[in-house]
């Protein structure tokens, strides 16, 4: 119940961070802004550069995360008894 | 300067480039030949590509020649929105990745319809597979228009002539020889295009006088002032939130139905290898979108501060006419060599995806006691077909290239999609609910674009409809709905249940996901089937009501 709670929640959780993190223009054009950072619009390079480096930030904990849960899963497997492995439990 | 003929005055530098680039793909092909035998190693490489290569292939296999010619014209064209609207088109792997490619790749799916066979039945997979095909040939499509586009540059001779003949060579190289070493040629071509891209770009700025011209990609500041004195509109939103919006639906979850981007998922060595590749994917797509949005944010500065006149017939050339503007020819035929191989890496993408969905999913799904030998050489007309059918049509192109790939972006959003991902995380999703959303949803995204009944769209915006954002946005809520509710409701008519398949697709749903057990709770929820089926209303609901563009 644990490794599949996890993986469904990272799922649902990890699929909205990517899709905020890539859409932050849609964010601005309900909260728009005159300010600047490094000399550009903050409206123009802060969705520039999480779509770059926000998006691979998330590919490395998403990378992390999907590992440790494919080997709870397999821990899972292994703690199964005999008798129902494989089963046609419904 | 309106109105010039924009080419290389010296030709022969730009086909010696050029041949010599195809030479190093040919030889890549020759040395990494493991000779197709299987259809496994057709398509997948075996299934076990290192995580860097095929990170780099993830990206020039998404990087199309659109990075080199359309973007930067629409950017020219829309400006801020369109640079907007590309940012997200970064989440395509690691979405695809966590959302379903590590369970069909532990499946050992060759192609997304694969999955679709088995878990909704050939029926279904059949209409998955046709609308895959539709969508593979528009993106080879705007491939073909990019590649007749470049050579008309480089050479000076007509679209059409530039088209077939060159259409023709490479369709011909990918089906008889590019095969074989796809991927490690993907992973090279991908490393072509970052420096042919990122380093004539920077000796662009330097000539105009920009100060960060060492790392175009985010140092372009100091000519913002500038900009925003000759063009006070460039970084206005433009559009409502609601346009903003609309990008979700049609471009990032349309990116979730590319067949042959959800491929190169499947090459991975293993699940582990495919994460960090998904990584790897990230870091240098970002590099190159960014480089991309600022050779874009150059060709605008430079027509509108340096009296560089570009007329619109012209837009798709802007990172060319800026590089024969600013560089040597010889960089512009670098350039040129850049863009064809980005052209190819993603050409033998859809071209591969095209063989495996007709050999693999269409005619091995109702012949399946057909040889391998036979299947392969299915494969490889499939594969020619699929260009010829692409350069056909490239012969009357629609105004901007991007158009036509992004308009396949919200046809694999509506039509598959909804299917590989609802069917992976949904026990109940059947071949009823498949085929209605598939059916349904794809005749209603093609019945509201502006390619068949110009008089029934969404907005009247051309480019809005024409991407396919407004019909996208009504399209894939209801196609998310018609598989959920239809297959609900199939699965309490016990007249039906005799046509289901409901343990074994149990079964698979647990296998793909990694266990050895099945459980009843796994995969199950109502509640999240229902979520799901009221947010999708909403946002339909949404999309039919006035868009004030």
């Amino acid at each position: 119940m644990k490794a599949y709670k996890k993986e469904v929640q990272f799922t649902i959780w990890m699929t909205l961070a990517f899709i905020v993190v890539g859409n932050v223009g849609f964010i601005f054009s309900i909260f728009p802004t005159d300010a600047m950072l490094f000399g550009f619009p903050v409206m123009y390079i802060v969705p520039i550069l999480m779509g770059w480096f926000g998006v691979f930030f998330l590919t490395l904990i998403a990378g992390k995360i999907g590992n440790k849960i494919d080997d709870e899963i397999d821990l899972e497997n292994d703690s199964l008894g005999e008798t129902d492995e494989v089963g046609r439990v419904e | 300067m309106d109105g010039q003929n924009w080419q290389l005055s010296n030709p022969i530098l730009g086909l010696v480039v050029i041949a010599l680039t195809f030479l190093l793909f040919y030889i890549v092909g020759y040395i990494s030949n493991r000779k197709s035998v299987s259809a496994k190693e057709l398509y997948v490489g075996g299934a076990n590509v290192g995580a860097i290569t095929n990170g780099l292939a993830m990206a020039a296999t998404y990087m199309s020649l659109a990075t080199f010619l359309g973007i930067t014209a629409l950017i020219l064209q829309l400006q801020v929105p369109f640079i907007m609207l590309w940012i997200q088109l970064i989440l395509a792997i690691p979405l695809i990745t966590i959302i379903y490619g590590t369970s069909l790749r532990r499946m050992g799916a060759f192609s997304p319809t694969h999955f679709i066979r088995d878990r909704y039945g050939v029926a279904a997979s059949i209409i998955a597979a046709l609308f895959m095909i539709l969508v593979s040939i528009m993106y080879a499509l705007g491939q073909m228009i990019g590649i007749a586009i470049t050579f008309e540059t480089l050479l000076g001779i007509p679209y059409v002539t530039g088209l077939i003949v060159f259409g023709l060579i490479i369709v011909g190289y990918i089906t008889i020889g590019g095969m074989a070493g796809a991927t490690n040629n993907a992973a090279i071509q991908m490393i072509i295009i970052a420096l042919m891209f990122i380093l004539p770009l920077a000796a662009i700025m330097k000539a105009i006088g920009a100060e960060g011209w060492y790392f175009p990609p985010l140092l372009y500041s100091d000519m913002v002032p500038a900009m925003l004195e000759s063009l006070p509109t460039f970084f206005d939103y433009q559009f409502s939130p609601k346009w903003y919006f609309s990008i979700i639906p049609a471009l990032t979850i349309g990116a979730l139905g590319l067949p042959h981007l959800a491929m190169r998922v499947y090459t991975a060595s293993s699940l582990k290898s495919a994460r960090s590749a998904m990584t790897w994917f990230a870091f240098i797509l970002g590099l190159v979108f960014s480089a991309t949005y600022a050779m874009g944010f150059v060709g605008v500065y430079a027509t509108a501060t340096q009296g560089v006149t570009i007329s619109s017939g012209d837009a798709d050339k802007l990172t060319i006419i800026l590089n024969l503007v600013y560089n040597p020819e010889w960089v512009t035929a670098l350039v040129i060599a850049g863009a064809i191989s980005a052209g190819l890496s993603t050409l033998s993408g859809n071209l591969l995806a095209i063989g495996a969905l007709i050999s693999q999913d269409i005619i091995a799904t109702l012949k399946p006691d057909i040889s391998q030998k036979l299947s392969l050489r299915i494969g490889f007309i499939a594969i020619f077909m699929g260009g010829l059918a692409s350069i056909l049509l490239a012969l009357e192109p629609p105004a901007f290239l991007v158009v036509s790939i992004l308009w396949a972006f919200g046809l694999a959003g509506v039509t598959n999609a909804p299917l590989i991902i609802v069917g992976v995380w949904w026990k109940e999703a059947n071949k009823y609910g498949a085929m209605a959303a598939s059916v349904v949803g794809g005749i209603v995204y093609i019945i509201v674009s502006p390619f068949v009944f110009p008089s029934i769209v969404l907005t009247g915006h051309a480019v809005t409809d024409g991407m396919g954002l407004s019909g996208a946005m009504l399209a894939v809520p209801i196609s998310f709905i018609l598989l959920i509710v239809v297959s609900y409701v199939t699965n309490r008519i016990p007249g039906l249940a005799g046509n289901l398949t409901k343990q074994s697709d149990i079964e698979l749903i647990e296998r793909i996901h990694g266990w050895k057990d099945i459980k009843p709770y796994r995969y199950n929820s109502t509640l999240g089937a229902g979520i799901t089926v009221l947010v999708s209303l909403a946002i339909a609901i949404w999309a039919l009501m006035p868009w004030g563009i």
